[in-house]
C-alpha cells in the first residue's frame, strides 16, 4: 500500500509497482461475497417477484459492460493504445454465433467461446497491419475499421444486410428466459475481470505498462513492443466477442446498428476513463456507474440525443479534471477502499 | 451518353469522365483535409470533431439559405469567420489545460471525441436527424465540354476550394505569422527558442483549421446530403486521407485527397456508390502496410 501511494503522478494512471505489500485479506472476502450474491441472485426470484425480469436484464447489461470495459482496458488502459473500434469484435462475436445457430443449429451458449476466438483472430490480423506504427495512426485506423465493418455488414446479404438476422429464441419459459443469459454473461464478466487481474500482475502486464509510459525506452529495454501490442489487442477481443454472442442471442435479432455504432465504443472508452485507466477494478466501477447513469438519464429524458450529449460532457469533465478516474483519484488521496485495490 | 457507346473510345471517355468528377470532388476533400492536417502539423492535435463542425457549418449554410436566401457560396463569408472564432474559443478553452502532458496527442483525441459527441447530440436534438441539403438553382446544372459533362456546382466548389487553398498557401509562405506557423510545424521547441509565440500560433492555426471546416461545410451543404450522425463517416474518410498523405503534411493532404477522390469515383462507378467509402479505408490499411508514415510523412513520429 505504502509503495503504491508514493507513485509519481504521471499523466496516465500507470503503476509500475504491482508488488504490493501484503494484500489485505478483506478484499478477497468482498470479492467472494459479491460473486456469490451475483451467482445466487436468480434463486431469489420468488423474493423479487414481478420486477425479476427487469433485474435480470439489468444484470445482463451491467455484466456485459463490465466485460467490455475490462477488455478494452487491456489495450486502452494498460498499453495506452486507444481503440475506438473495439465494438467490431462485439459485432463479429454476435454475428458468428448467430450464423452458427441459423445454419447449424448450434446454441450460442456453447459457441460463445468460439466467437471469442474468431474475434481474437480478427484482432490479430488487424493488429498485424495497424500496430506497426505508434501513436495516432492506430487510433485513426480503429475508427476506419469500425466504419468499414459497419459498411460491410450493412450490405452483406449473408448476414441480412441492414435488416439483420432474426434468431429463434431459446426454448425456455418466458419467466426464466433471462436466467441462462444472465449466467453466461456472469461467467464472461468474471473471466474478463480475472484476465485483467492476471495481466496486471504478470510480466506481460509490466511490459504493456512500460509501452504505455515510454515505448522507445520499453523497446530499448528489450521488450518486443510490437508483439506485446498485438498480443494485448487480440487478447482484449476475446471476451468482447463472447459478450457479443450472448448479447445478440438475448436480443434475438442481429442488426448492424446494434453493434457497429460508435456510441458503443464511446461507452467503453468512457467507462474505463471514469473508473480509472490501467487499473483492475476501475473498468468495472466505471461500467456500473455509467449503466446506472444511463438508466436514469433514459428514464428522465427518454431521448438518445440527450444521452449522447451527457456521455460527451462527462467524458470531457473527467478528462480535464479527474484524468485518473475514480480508482486512480481515490488511490492518489489514499482513500481507496481495499476491496477496489487489485493493482 | 458516353457509357452507352460500346466502343473502346467510349470506355476511355467514360473513365475520363469519372476521373474529372473525382478531381472536382477531390478539391473539396483537400479543403477539409488541409484544416485537419494543419492542426496535427502545428499542434499534434488529432481533431475528431472536425467532421461534426463541418456538419454544423452545413446547418449554418442551410439556414442562411432557407431564411434570408443566401447562396451557399455567399454563406462562406459567414461560416469562415464564425468557425474561426469557434476554433479560437475551443482551443483556448481546452488545449492549454493539457499542454505539456506526456501523451498530448492521445488526450486531444479523447477530448475532441467528447466534443464530437456533445456537438452531434446537440445538433440531433435541435435539428433532428433528417437528411437535408441546400438546393441552389445551379445544383443540377452541368456544362457540356465535348464528350464530357461537368456539373456546375462541383466545378464552382472545387474552384472555391482551390482559391482558399491558394490563400492558405500564400498565408503560410508570405506572411510573418505564416512563417511562424511553418516554423512551429517543423520544430516546436526551436520555434519557441527563436521567439515564436507558440501559443498564439497554435490558437491561430486551430482557428484557421476550423475556418476551413466552416468553408467546406458551406460547400458540402449542396454537394452531399447531410445529417448530424453523418460526421463519423466524414471524419473517418478525412483521417484516412491525411494518414495516407502523411500526418501533418499539407502537400500530402492535397495529393491524398485528389488521388483518393478519383479512386473513390472509380470504385463508385464500378461497384456502386455504397462502396466508395471503402476506397478510403482500404487505402488507409494499404498505406499502413507498405509505408506507415504516409506518402509525404516523416519517419516514426511519436505522438
Amino acid at each position: 500500500m505504502t509503495q503504491v501511494e508514493k507513485r509519481e503522478s504521471a499523466d496516465i494512471p500507470v503503476s509500475l509497482s504491482p508488488q504490493e505489500s501484503a494484500p489485505k485479506r478483506s478484499r478477497y472476502l468482498v470479492a467472494g461475497v459479491v460473486t456469490l450474491v451475483l451467482a445466487l441472485l436468480p434463486l431469489a426470484r420468488p423474493l423479487i417477484g414481478q420486477p425479476f425480469n427487469y433485474v435480470m436484464q439489468m444484470g445482463i447489461v451491467g455484466l456485459m459492460w463490465i466485460t467490455m470495459s475490462s477488455s478494452w482496458n487491456l489495450i486502452g488502459g494498460f498499453t495506452g493504445y486507444i481503440s475506438l473500434g473495439h465494438n467490431v469484435f462485439f459485432g463479429i462475436g454476435g454475428y458468428a454465433t448467430g450464423l452458427f445457430l441459423l445454419y447449424f443449429g448450434w446454441s450460442p451458449f456453447l459457441t460463445a467461446p468460439v466467437a471469442g476466438l474468431i474475434a481474437v483472430a480478427f484482432g490479430f490480423l488487424f493488429g498485424l497491419i495497424t500496430l506497426r506504427t505508434r501513436g495516432p495512426s492506430f487510433i485513426i485506423s480503429t475508427i476506419a475499421l469500425l466504419l468499414m465493418t459497419g459498411l460491410i455488414f450493412d450490405n452483406w446479404d449473408l448476414v441480412g444486410g441492414s435488416n439483420g438476422l432474426s434468431l429463434p429464441l431459446p426454448p425456455f419459459a418466458i419467466e426464466v428466459l433471462k436466467i441462462p443469459f444472465y449466467y453466461a454473461m456472469l461467467v464472461i464478466a468474471i473471466g474478463s475481470v480475472y484476465l485483467g487481474y492476471r495481466v496486471a500482475h504478470s510480466k506481460f502486464g509490466l511490459a504493456l505498462r512500460a509501452i504505455a509510459q515510454d515505448e522507445t525506452k520499453a523497446e530499448v529495454a528489450g521488450i518486443d513492443t510490437r508483439r506485446m501490442k498485438i498480443a494485448a489487442f487480440s487478447i482484449s477481443a476475446f471476451f468482447v466477442g463472447a459478450a457479443g454472442a450472448i448479447w445478440g442471442y438475448s436480443l434475438s435479432y442481429l442488426r448492424p446498428t446494434v453493434f457497429f455504432i460508435i456510441g458503443v465504443a464511446a461507452q467503453m472508452v468512457l467507462m474505463v476513463i471514469i473508473g480509472g485507466r490501467g487499473t483492475v477494478a476501475g473498468p468495472a466501477v466505471g461500467a456500473i456507474l455509467l449503466v446506472s447513469l444511463n438508466e436514469i438519464s433514459v428514464s428522465q429524458f427518454g431521448s438518445s440525443e440527450i444521452n449522447i450529449v451527457i456521455t460527451g460532457v462527462i467524458l470531457l469533465i473527467v478528462l480535464l479534471f479527474f484524468p485518473l478516474g475514480v480508482v486512480g483519484t481515490l488511490r492518489e488521496k489514499g482513500r481507496l477502499p481495499s476491496f477496489l485495490d487489485w493493482d | 451518353m458516353a457509357a452507352g457507346n460500346r466502343g473502346r473510345r467510349g470506355i476511355v471517355t467514360h473513365l475520363l469522365q469519372v476521373v474529372i468528377l473525382g478531381l472536382l470532388l477531390g478539391g473539396v476533400y483537400a479543403l477539409m483535409a488541409s484544416g485537419l492536417t494543419l492542426m496535427f502539423g502545428v499542434m499534434r492535435i488529432v481533431n475528431l470533431a472536425h467532421g461534426v463542425f463541418i456538419i454544423a457549418a452545413c446547418f449554418v449554410a442551410f439556414f442562411l439559405f432557407q431564411g434570408p436566401g443566401w447562396d451557399p457560396f455567399v454563406s462562406i463569408a459567414v461560416t469562415m469567420p464564425l468557425f474561426f472564432l469557434i476554433g479560437v474559443g475551443v482551443y483556448t478553452a481546452l488545449f492549454p489545460r493539457i499542454e505539456g502532458s506526456a501523451r498530448f496527442t492521445e488526450m486531444t483525441v479523447l477530448l475532441t471525441f467528447a466534443l464530437a459527441l456533445i456537438a452531434e447530440g446537440l445538433l440531433s436534438y435541435f435539428f433532428t436527424g433528417t437528411v437535408r441539403s441546400t438546393d441552389p438553382s445551379y445544383k443540377t446544372d452541368a456544362i457540356l465540354l465535348g464528350d464530357f459533362f461537368i456539373p456546375t456546382a462541383q466545378l464552382l466548389s472545387s474552384i472555391t476550394s482551390l482559391v482558399l487553398l491558394i490563400g492558405l498557401w500564400a498565408f503560410l509562405y508570405f506572411t510573418r505569422t505564416g512563417y511562424a506557423v511553418r516554423a512551429t510545424m517543423q520544430n516546436r521547441t526551436a520555434a519557441q527558442i527563436v521567439g515564436v509565440n507558440v501559443r498564439r500560433v497554435s490558437t491561430i492555426s486551430f482557428g484557421i483549421g476550423m475556418a476551413l471546416a466552416g468553408a467546406s461545410g458551406s460547400l458540402i451543404s449542396f454537394l452531399f446530403p447531410f445529417f448530424p450522425a453523418r460526421h463519423w463517416q466524414w471524419i473517418a474518410i478525412l483521417l484516412a486521407l491525411i494518414v495516407l498523405g502523411g500526418l501533418g503534411s499539407l502537400k500530402g493532404a492535397v495529393v491524398g485527397a485528389l488521388l483518393l477522390a478519383v479512386a473513390a469515383g472509380i470504385v463508385s462507378d464500378q461497384f456502386g456508390p455504397t462502396w466508395s467509402p471503402m476506397t478510403f479505408f482500404g487505402a488507409l490499411f494499404l498505406i499502413l502496410l507498405i509505408r506507415p508514415q504516409g506518402l509525404f510523412g516523416h519517419q516514426a513520429r511519436v505522438g
